[in-house]
């Protein structure tokens, strides 16, 4: 079964090659040098890019700021998915329109939906006003719109558990919340793990919603990392160079954190 | 492969950076009106400009054999389309430019330098000069007025009569300012403010409150646009205004909030006495309002507009100089003038063309009228969460003991 | 009881943003198209902006589907190749596929305008439906490679054995037994690229070519910031209406692919 395993992933590595592996080289090379975004290269600017991205005066606060808000996204979502889950995991007519109304929010864009938000939130004045309500009212669009996904992968493996597994509890005299405990966490800790990565990702990734809904504001106290990037690249620095070299920081830190998750999910698996 | 596409790419983005004025591509003589010849041609706008862009561009098209193909980008992404494509030396033939953000693109050299070809327009020296010296880099000029946006002195006269004040003279002070805003908020009409500001929208403020602080004759930069003299006499006079006004709750609660999206809305819906105003708008907000328009005043009185809007230039990319120089020739002509933007309510950009009768007009040519010049304008004052909108936030809402701290890291970008 | 009252409660607060933007684009508001009473006048502020709606729906649905088909056609085969064969370098390509989700999607775009430009496939929708589909691949291969170890071992093994050579018990055999991950997929990525809005506003320059998000985008925002809210409205329900239903059609297949996959987890 080994011939012909490369005549299948070649499109796969035409894609990959073509259109992620060499924009990512030209990143690597962006980050090294001294690239305006008007003016293309004008030579090797390191450490400075790296140290400047750092030194800028927002670096900190969207750091912090992205840190609060994957926790606080992963937490929340996370724990919301998982009681949908349980909630709809018979299948009858009632869960299934459940299951429906959690998921069509997916069908959404992010950016259409911040969109719709937007538009919601612009007839509740005040509720981007402050820090907290910003970070809140931005939670509960990321919640609405991926809940029901992340609802449906745990779902995947509440279904994986068998029946015999819950009966033999029910004979040992387990009750509901033991059961829970002790039979249907352990179980569902791939599933779970799978989200955790995926929220994590897609959280210290954040962008659209931030650059719809709030632009940052108010007083910074919404810039993620990204919207660093993009400012960086597009918001008046026109630094294509400090843009990138932060971009790389960021994929260095997702890489590390990602390799701790699969390493903390295989060993307790 | 690979390798070559990346080594492709690399020459590319080299090959963008060219150095030294260069005047765009020609083939032959080159002349006050351009060639038209029926080329095709270019042309960028953001969308905020939508409306005057079609126009002008629907006029010249159906004038002339060259056809402009207009593309609107939106405004927040208007710099990273523009800045991808001059990269890779794709920037279409025509293309405007807040005209705050113009000296920054000059100087990065995203212009053909049109000197030699506006000085042979026998009105050259009555274009609107706020523009053209914006798009003056290094003595030579780049850019011409596309679409001009004032700020002016809007307020509502059914509200003014209701209030006691007199419906036809708006404020020739702050003091007056304050007075009128006041007198509107004690009418204790429900849903109604004496004014309104963006209070979370940088270029709101740059362009409601540095009129203010011009008026009386004062500055806020320097020259060369690299140090911010925001915490002047006069400065400190306007935020003293607001904050007074803040403290006597004259203005409308959203304002805090403003970013921009709604900053117009609530006088358009004859919620707000008085307030700074882009002219733009004054055909729109005369449909629900009765409107007066005035110069926005300064400490002592004076009056001042802030000369905003878009620039034009033909991009260093375009092939087609001579046919792109025909549509600004066009442009800055008076059929273009009179009979697509006057005629359309925008203001004239020429100083003979102005109507004697318009006070807008009037306004622009105000000796205390300008465009500010800065290179990095837009990171120290309109982008979202700059140094200015921390700056004039502590002054309204929070400790305006910080001025001093807060006008210095308006300098520490300016002068980057 | 208390039960169904929370899940319904839930249910509610899920559908509300929905209905509510569908109401809203229809109700009066100042600032807006539909100033006074009930009617469409913000659905002809989004007919009549610029090159039509028509033209914007057209685009959307062109990249939608070269989207969808690049993106299937890509997955089925690179799902295939990791879940039945050993390569030099397989291990190395899967995690490369799934680093696509690791960096931050507004660094890529510049390199991939210069990138496009050097391959002709600029301004184009064609070009615009290839990054799209490389930006699906992390997910796509993922779920395919999965269905595919999903599939027993036996029917893999007989179809192999059968003769008729790798290729054709892909075709006949594995794909059909892969349908509803096929499913899942291609709704994946006909939703993403439907929906896409940062990717086609650098990589397309002509109106006329721009898809139905950039559109709405472009009609949000006017002169100093203003936004029409009423038009944004619209916007949104057009952008979201063929995506439920699309949805609602393909739902029992979408729910299925992920549960078909997950036998192996």
């Amino acid at each position: 079964m080994n011939r012909g395993g490369w005549a299948y992933a070649t499109p796969t590595a035409l894609f990959v090659g073509v259109f992620f592996v060499v924009p990512i080289l030209l990143v690597g090379r962006m980050s090294i040098s001294d690239w305006g975004l008007f003016a293309g290269d004008r030579g090797v600017n390191v450490p400075a890019n790296f140290t400047s991205a750092i030194d800028d005066r927002l670096f900190w606060p969207a750091v912090w700021f992205t840190v609060k808000y994957t926790v606080v996204t992963t937490v929340i979502l996370l724990g919301l998915a998982l009681g949908l889950a349980l909630l709809v995991q018979e299948s009858n007519r009632w869960t299934g329109f459940l299951r429906t109304s959690f998921l069509v929010p997916g069908a959404l864009g992010l950016a259409s939906a911040s969109l719709l938000f937007y538009a919601l939130y612009s007839h509740l004045p005040g509720i981007l006003g402050t820090p907290g309500r910003a970070l809140w009212s931005t939670v509960g669009l990321v919640v609405w719109r991926f809940a029901g996904f992340y609802m449906l992968l745990l779902l995947v493996g509440l279904q994986g558990i068998g029946g015999d597994v819950y009966e033999a509890a029910r004979l040992d005299g387990a009750d509901r919340r033991q059961t829970f405990r002790h039979i249907t966490l352990p179980l569902l800790r791939p599933s779970l793990a799978l989200c955790t990565i995926l929220c994590v990702t897609g959280s210290m990734l954040a962008f659209d919603q931030f650059y719809i809904l709030t632009k940052g504001g108010p007083d910074n106290s919404t810039i993620t990392i990204v919207q660093l990037v993009y400012t960086m690249a597009f918001g008046g620095q026109n630094d294509l160079g400090r843009a990138a070299a932060l971009s790389i920081l960021v994929l260095l830190v997702l890489l590390a954190v990602n390799i701790v998750q699969f390493r903390g999910l295989r060993e307790k698996a | 492969m690979r390798i070559r596409i990346a080594a492709l790419a690399a020459t590319a983005l080299l090959a963008a950076c060219s150095s030294g004025p260069t005047g765009p591509a020609s083939t032959g003589p080159v002349t006050a009106e351009g060639t038209d010849d029926g080329s095709e041609l270019t042309l960028w706008t953001r969308a905020p400009l939508e409306l005057q862009a079609n126009a002008l561009v629907e006029a010249y098209n159906k004038a002339h054999k060259n056809q402009v193909k207009l593309t609107i980008v939106p405004n927040d992404d208007y710099v990273a389309k523009v800045g991808a494509a001059a990269g890779s030396g794709d920037l279409p033939d025509l293309f405007a430019a807040d005209i705050v953000y113009v000296p920054n693109w000059t100087k990065a050299g995203l212009f053909s330098d049109l000197s030699e070809r506006i000085g042979l327009l026998p009105y050259a020296d009555k274009i609107n000069k706020g523009h053209v010296d914006a798009g003056t880099y290094e003595g030579r000029k780049y850019v011409l007025p596309f679409v001009l946006d004032l700020s002016v002195m809007f307020w509502n006269k059914d509200l003014y009569r209701e209030a006691g004040l007199d419906p036809e003279k708006g404020p020739t002070t702050l003091d007056e300012f304050k007075a009128q805003a006041q007198a509107v908020q004690r009418l204790g009409k429900p849903d109604t403010y004496g004014t309104y500001f963006g209070g979370n929208c940088g270029g709101c403020g740059v362009f409601t409150w540095f009129p203010m602080i011009w008026a009386g004759g004062d500055d806020v930069m320097n020259e060369d646009g690299t140090e911010s003299l925001l915490d002047g006499p006069a400065a400190q006079k306007v935020y003293a205004t607001w904050r007074e006004l803040q403290a006597a709750g004259a203005i409308a609660p959203g304002s805090k909030d403003e970013t921009g999206a709604t900053w117009v809305a609530a006088f358009q819906e004859g919620k707000i006495g008085v307030m700074p105003y882009p002219a733009t708008l004054l055909p729109t907000a005369s449909k629900t309002v009765d409107v007066g328009v005035g110069p926005i005043p300064g400490a002592t009185g004076g009056g001042a507009t802030f000369l905003g809007g878009d620039g034009i230039g033909i991009s260093k990319d375009s092939a087609k100089g001579d046919q792109a120089w025909n549509f600004l020739a066009w442009l800055t002509s008076e059929a273009a003038q009179k009979d697509v933007l006057a005629a359309g309510k925008s203001t004239v950009a020429r100083t003979d063309l102005a109507d004697p009768a318009n006070p807008v007009d009037q306004v622009a040519a105000a000796p205390q009228s300008r465009t500010p010049f800065a290179v990095n304008f837009q990171q120290a004052f309109n982008a979202p969460g700059s140094p200015w909108v921390t700056l004039f936030r502590n002054q309204v809402y929070g400790d305006p003991a910080a001025l001093e701290s807060d006008n210095d890291a308006v300098t520490a970008v300016l002068g980057r | 009881m208390t039960r169904n009252t929370l899940a319904g409660a839930l249910a509610v607060l899920f559908l509300f943003p929905l209905g509510w933007a569908a109401v809203a684009s229809v109700s009066p508001q100042a600032g807006t198209a539909q100033v006074d009473g009930w009617g469409l006048g913000n659905y002809r502020t989004l007919a009549a902006y610029q090159a039509g709606i028509g033209q914007y729906l057209l685009n959307s649905t062109v990249v939608a589907l070269l989207t969808v088909l690049f993106t299937l056609v890509t997955a089925v085969l690179g799902g295939y190749a990791f879940a039945m064969f050993r390569f030099p370098g397989r291990n190395v390509l899967f995690l490369l596929v799934l680093a696509i989700l690791m960096v931050p999607y507004a660094t890529l775009l510049i390199p991939l305008y210069v990138l496009l430009n050097q391959l002709g496939l600029q301004n184009s929708l064609l070009g615009l439906a290839l990054v799209l589909a490389m930006f699906q691949l992390p997910f796509a291969t993922f779920m395919m490679r999965i269905s595919f170890e999903a599939i027993p071992a036996e029917m893999r093994e007989a179809a192999l054995i059968d003769g008729c050579g790798s290729f054709r018990a892909l075709r006949h055999i594995l794909v059909p037994a892969v349908r509803p991950g096929l499913i899942t997929v291609g709704l994946f990525a006909f939703l993403a690229a439907w929906n896409d809005f940062i990717t086609p506003l650098v990589l397309i320059s002509d109106s006329d070519k721009a898809p139905l998000p950039l559109a709405v985008a472009n009609m949000r925002q006017q002169v100093m910031g203003i936004v029409d809210y009423g038009a944004t409205e619209a916007g949104v329900v057009v952008l979201a209406l063929p995506c439920v239903l699309l949805f609602l059609a393909l739902q029992r297949h979408y729910v299925r692919g992920f549960m078909s996959g997950a036998l192996k987890g």
